[in-house]
């Protein structure tokens, strides 16, 4: 289903019409399944997620605004926040770290400027440029929903090396977004 | 306040949050203030359009059948509840915050909700409260036989300065107080009367109120929970 399709029905939608709710059900489910189901990794849970997912959606789609986000965005995000929060509410609810942690770092490598591709491909191109654990620790904690504690088990560190490490790593993300 | 220092923190603040790596307070801190920091808001919405690229590495599968029944049946039966009275501010029912309430899943509990209740007693009456929009909620159990009530699970707090109030809703009339969520969940003795009112189809209702509950005798905060008894 294209984006400009997605967008009208989330605008019938926000004005109530449930047959283009129905619609953009059928179009977007199997999309924001796969998501709850790849962070929460419980099948039962994760059909809890999609439910809870498209009441928001018929309660949220007047915030929908076209140009600001693309639909399938939108939704995703959606999808990725109730997911997360599930998880999260099984997790402690605060971690012991220090706060906010220094994450002046040096000048990202120059060189490392030089290779960017398309637009809509920038993030790539930009995780390029981290070393590749760390931007494998971006990617993971985005696609699989993992916390701090789960990504510092995961590469070995403690919990405020995995903190400060997946700061700057944004930071430098940033920088090279914006440039 | 310098906004100079703090760009770097508050953008890594909004990259932590958009990838989902934060705790369940600080999500919520952080949800605070995007709804009133527009600056802050725009930087969320930069992460959000930049990492949305990694959304291809999910995996389309469709969702069970009944899953979208399910979701009709929540949001058009909705329609269906009693108007008037406390009902009518449904308004106050979207965008709760649940910050500070622990949860755990629904119905895990019921087994364990009879305890050492007289097997020959009257049957047991279980409400399950729940908002809409939220996987949140909480399990009560009435023993009509002593008035009990059982309220699980028992890590339900409100945030500080609040008490849980817990409310009778009557198809007519202001809604009774049945007394306050006790802080460590656990049992609230309701009397005989309050009991005798209490069957299958009753009402629940839980609100926010300041400590010790209402000052007014009705419910003056937002109802953050809902449900109806039912035999057990």
């Amino acid at each position: 289903m294209s984006q400009p399709d997605l967008s009208d029905l989330i605008a019938r939608t926000a004005l109530g019409d449930r047959k283009s709710f129905s619609a953009l059900y059928a179009g977007t489910s199997a999309k924001l399944f796969g998501v709850c189901l790849r962070i929460l990794k419980d099948r039962a849970q994760a059909e809890d997620a999609v439910q809870e997912v498209y009441v928001r959606i018929w309660r949220r789609a007047g915030s929908f605004r076209v140009g600001q986000a693309s639909a399938m965005a939108w939704l995703v995000t959606i999808a990725r926040n109730q997911a997360i929060d599930m998880i999260r509410a099984r997790q402690p609810a605060t971690l012991e770290y220090d706060d906010a942690p220094d994450v002046a770092d040096p000048d990202p490598d120059p060189e490392a400027r030089a290779a960017l591709s398309g637009e809509a491909r920038r993030i790539e191109a930009c995780l390029g440029e981290l070393e590749t654990d760390k931007a494998a620790a971006v990617v993971d904690a985005y696609v699989e929903g993992l916390s701090y504690q789960e990504l510092a088990e995961k590469n070995s560190v403690p919990l405020n090396t995995m903190r400060t490490w997946l700061r700057r790593s944004l930071l430098k993300l940033r920088e090279c977004l914006n440039r | 306040m310098s906004p100079g220092p703090h760009i770097p923190d508050d953008d890594a603040l909004a990259g932590e949050y958009v990838l989902g790596v934060l705790p369940l307070d600080a999500r919520r801190a952080v949800e605070k203030r995007i709804a009133i920091d527009t600056e802050f808001a725009s930087l969320v919405a930069s992460w959000q359009t930049d990492l949305a690229h990694l959304d291809d590495a999910y995996q389309p599968e469709a969702p069970p059948q009944g899953v979208k029944a399910r979701i009709d049946a929540r949001l058009f039966a909705e329609a269906a509840k009693p108007a008037g009275g406390l009902w009518s501010s449904l308004a106050f029912w979207r965008g709760l915050a649940f910050a500070a309430i622990a949860v755990a899943a629904i119905g895990i509990f019921q087994t364990s909700l009879q305890g050492p209740a007289d097997p020959v007693a009257a049957p047991s009456l279980v409400a399950e409260l729940g908002a809409p929009g939220s996987s949140v909620g909480l399990v009560a159990a009435l023993d009509p036989a002593s008035g009990v009530f059982s309220i699980t699970p028992a890590a339900f707090s409100p945030e500080d300065g609040k008490s849980l109030e817990l409310w009778l809703v009557p198809g007519e009339g202001a809604p009774v107080s049945l007394g306050l969520v006790p802080g460590d969940g656990g049992q609230l003795v309701l009397t005989p009367d309050l009991t005798g009112r209490l069957s299958a189809g009753a009402l629940l209702a839980i609100s926010l109120e300041p400590v010790g509950g209402s000052p007014t005798g009705a419910p003056t905060g937002p109802v953050v929970l809902s449900g109806e008894l039912g035999q057990k």
